[in-house]
């Protein structure tokens, strides 16, 4: 059931509405003759808690990969103090596969503004900090421009429609990442933010108590914030009205997958790209829907449901519903980012789990010794299986590492260990048959379960 | 690798003339210390600052940097180093990127990377004799949709193919 009307993209045309090639930035001007600002301007006659309640009756779960809930996370920040409490928008955006904030900022940046500006309204934060990543040079024009747009629109700055905040006149800068995934990683973006290299902290403290500057800080996704703007307009029974309902059967507070979602798939697709849908969309309606089937007329092998952290999709699961329940139902992390990455028949695992162990390897942080040293071990095994030097002990030794590494086993600070942990472990479980005939060297029975 | 060491066994280089003027320190102190509670937090626009200015971090610079943060200079090269986009040794007037990621792979990333080593006649991670080109690689720069893909310094090109690669180096030369 495709969504009748688009949401995120209500400004930037997208199929089955428009052309993505008719997309252009759509600027204060146009948002605001396009009903934009009229949230934030609703936002303002709330008390701030009952935006904050608006948002968690919506059950808005976090865009940015993890899926928690947005309006609980709010509700964590202790009672103010009157000194500075923060806000960090996350448009880190280096998880492979995705790259759907990109489409918000490159378009409609004001969407992402109006957002941050009732976030700030709502948690009671006086200065917020884009942190946008260091690639992301076009939209990091794009959004200094709009924001200087916001200023001259009295949203930020001395004499804010938003009026003091904690005592201070809100404030909104850009903050330029230096090409490191793990800033994306909520502290180890904390840390970046304070002017140090990006190793994530141990938590507790969370963010919300103790975060940039030992103060209370939110972060939160791009996309994250720019639902929040449709959700004070139409009302969060609106916004549950999209997507799909708790899995029958599950306990009380369960937490569902409500609202709009932004896809953005790419690979062996005949017309990659961001779409929105519903939440809950069909691998194959994506695929043969949206982005109009494989290339070449080929079949379908693999995909990998939302960014390479999440793990893959076999060919069985071709019909899996793409919503935050993915993980439980399919043997996967989750839906990650939704960044959905589509692989053909003619696609060779063996080299595919030799990308994604390279990437960790390469982004590892370095302060877990398992995450730094396991990373590198994967790739290094991988590539020789490619090689066709590989041996049954290094599959084994694989699936031993990718299966007992990470924060969730506990000896890691944060997700990247699992996110390569769970990549590894599924594209070799789902496929072992093809690493298994790789594995020349020594011809014994594998000890590996296959699970 | 983020967290490979350095070698910091060369001797430091020194000039007269400091790296950080004092017209980009008055810059920095009405535009960008203003925006932080801390003079630490900084550090990466001061860094972003002054390799637009000089095209790369030389060790002075790094030291510049710290005693205008008021930090130590290890700390400040503890975060310079930390993040692959501050250049620690000069590079070339254009730095190629080229995603190696997942998607790009998938769509032939490996004939744009052969076809820059063969046109340029250098390998991944080395400079042109002439200066001009560098070329690295990259993971996921964002634009998976419209892989394999590729930044010329600030300036991305999509779709790229290895005869559009040839007209995008031709318009550099
Ligand atoms: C290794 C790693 C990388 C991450 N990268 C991003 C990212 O690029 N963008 C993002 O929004 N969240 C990223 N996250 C998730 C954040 O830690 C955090 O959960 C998120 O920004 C919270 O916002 P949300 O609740 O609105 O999703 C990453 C997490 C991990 C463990
Ligand atoms: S798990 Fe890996 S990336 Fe995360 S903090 Fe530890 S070493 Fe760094
Ligand atoms: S994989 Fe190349 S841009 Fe994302």
């Amino acid at each position: 059931m495709p969504l009748y009307e688009p949401v995120l993209c209500k400004r930037i045309p997208t199929p089955p509405w428009g052309e993505i090639s008719d997309r252009k930035l759509v600027t204060y001007q146009q948002y605001v003759e396009t009903g934009g600002y009229k949230s934030l301007d609703k936002a303002l006659q709330m008390q701030p808690k009952e935006v904050v309640d608006i948002v968690k009756a919506a059950e808005l779960r976090g865009r940015g990969g993890a899926g928690f809930p947005a309006g609980v996370k709010w509700s964590f920040l202790p009672p103010e103090d009157g000194k500075p409490r923060y806000l960090a928008i996350n448009a880190d955006e280096s998880e492979p596969g995705t790259f759907k904030d990109r489409m918000l900022i490159d378009f409609d940046p004001h969407i992402v503004i109006e957002g941050i500006a009732i976030c700030m309204h709502a948690c009671r934060l006086d200065t917020s900090y884009f942190f946008l990543r260091g690639e992301y040079h076009h939209q990091r024009e794009v959004m200094e421009h709009a924001i200087r747009e916001a200023y001259d629109h009295r949203i930020f700055g001395p004499g804010s429609k938003l009026g003091k905040i904690n005592d201070r006149w809100p404030q909104l800068y850009l903050h330029r990442g230096a090409g490191a995934y793990i800033c994306g990683e909520e502290t180890g973006l904390l840390e970046a933010l304070e002017g140090k290299r990006g190793w994530p902290r141990i938590k507790p403290p969370f963010p919300a108590v103790a975060g940039a500057f030992g103060r209370p800080t939110i972060i939160n996704n791009v996309e994250t914030l720019a639902c929040v703007t449709p959700i004070i307009e139409h009302g969060a029974d609106w916004f549950k009205s999209m997507g799909v309902p708790p899995p029958a059967g599950s306990a009380p507070g369960t937490p569902a997958s409500f609202g709009p979602k932004l896809y953005g798939v790419s690979g062996h697709v005949n017309r990659p790209g961001v779409y929105e849908d519903e939440l809950g969309v069909k691998l194959s309606d994506l695929i043969e829907g949206l982005c109009c089937g494989i290339r070449g007329g080929r079949k379908f092998k693999a995909a990998i449901p939302g960014g390479i952290s999440m793990g893959v999709l076999s060919a069985d699961e071709y019909e899996a519903v793409l919503d935050f329940d993915v993980g439980r139902k399919h043997n996967c992390l989750g839906l990650g980012t939704a960044g959905v990455i589509v692989m053909d028949e003619g696609t060779d695992m063996v080299a595919v789990a030799r990308n994604i162990a390279r990437f960790f390897a390469h982004e590892s942080c370095g302060q877990c010794t398992h995450c730094r040293e396991g990373t590198n071990w994967m790739y290094r095994m991988l590539t020789r299986i490619e090689t066709g030097e590989g041996t049954t002990r290094d599959l084994d030794l694989l699936l031993e590492l990718s299966g007992s590494m990470g924060m969730m086993p506990g000896n890691n600070i944060c997700g990247l260990s699992d996110g390569a942990n769970w990549a590894i472990r599924t594209i070799v479980n789902k496929f072992f048959d093809e690493f298994e005939t790789r594995v020349t060297r020594e011809r014994g029975v594998s000890l590996a379960v296959v699970s | 690798m983020a967290w490979i060491t350095k070698n910091s066994v060369a001797p430091i280089e020194r000039r007269n003339e400091p790296y950080l003027s004092d017209e980009l320190k008055r810059k920095l102190t009405d535009e960008v210390l203003t925006r932080y509670p801390t003079r630490r937090a900084a550090t990466m626009p001061v860094l972003h600052a002054l390799q637009e200015e000089h095209g790369w971090l030389p060790a002075q610079a790094i030291e510049e940097a710290a005693a205008f943060l008021e930090v130590s200079s290890a700390e400040t090269m503890d975060t310079a180093s930390f993040y692959e986009e501050y250049w620690l040794k000069p590079k070339g007037k254009y730095v190629i990127w080229v995603c190696q990621s997942l998607s790009c792979e998938l769509l032939g990333h490996q004939r744009l990377i052969d076809a820059l080593r063969n046109k340029l006649g250098i390998e991944v991670g080395e400079t042109t004799p002439d200066g001009k080109f560098t070329l690295v690689t990259a993971e996921c720069l964002g634009s998976c949709g419209s892989g394999p893909c590729a930044l010329f310094n600030e300036k991305l090109h999509e779709n790229l193919t290895v005869e559009n690669l040839d007209r995008i180096l031709d318009s550099l030369a």
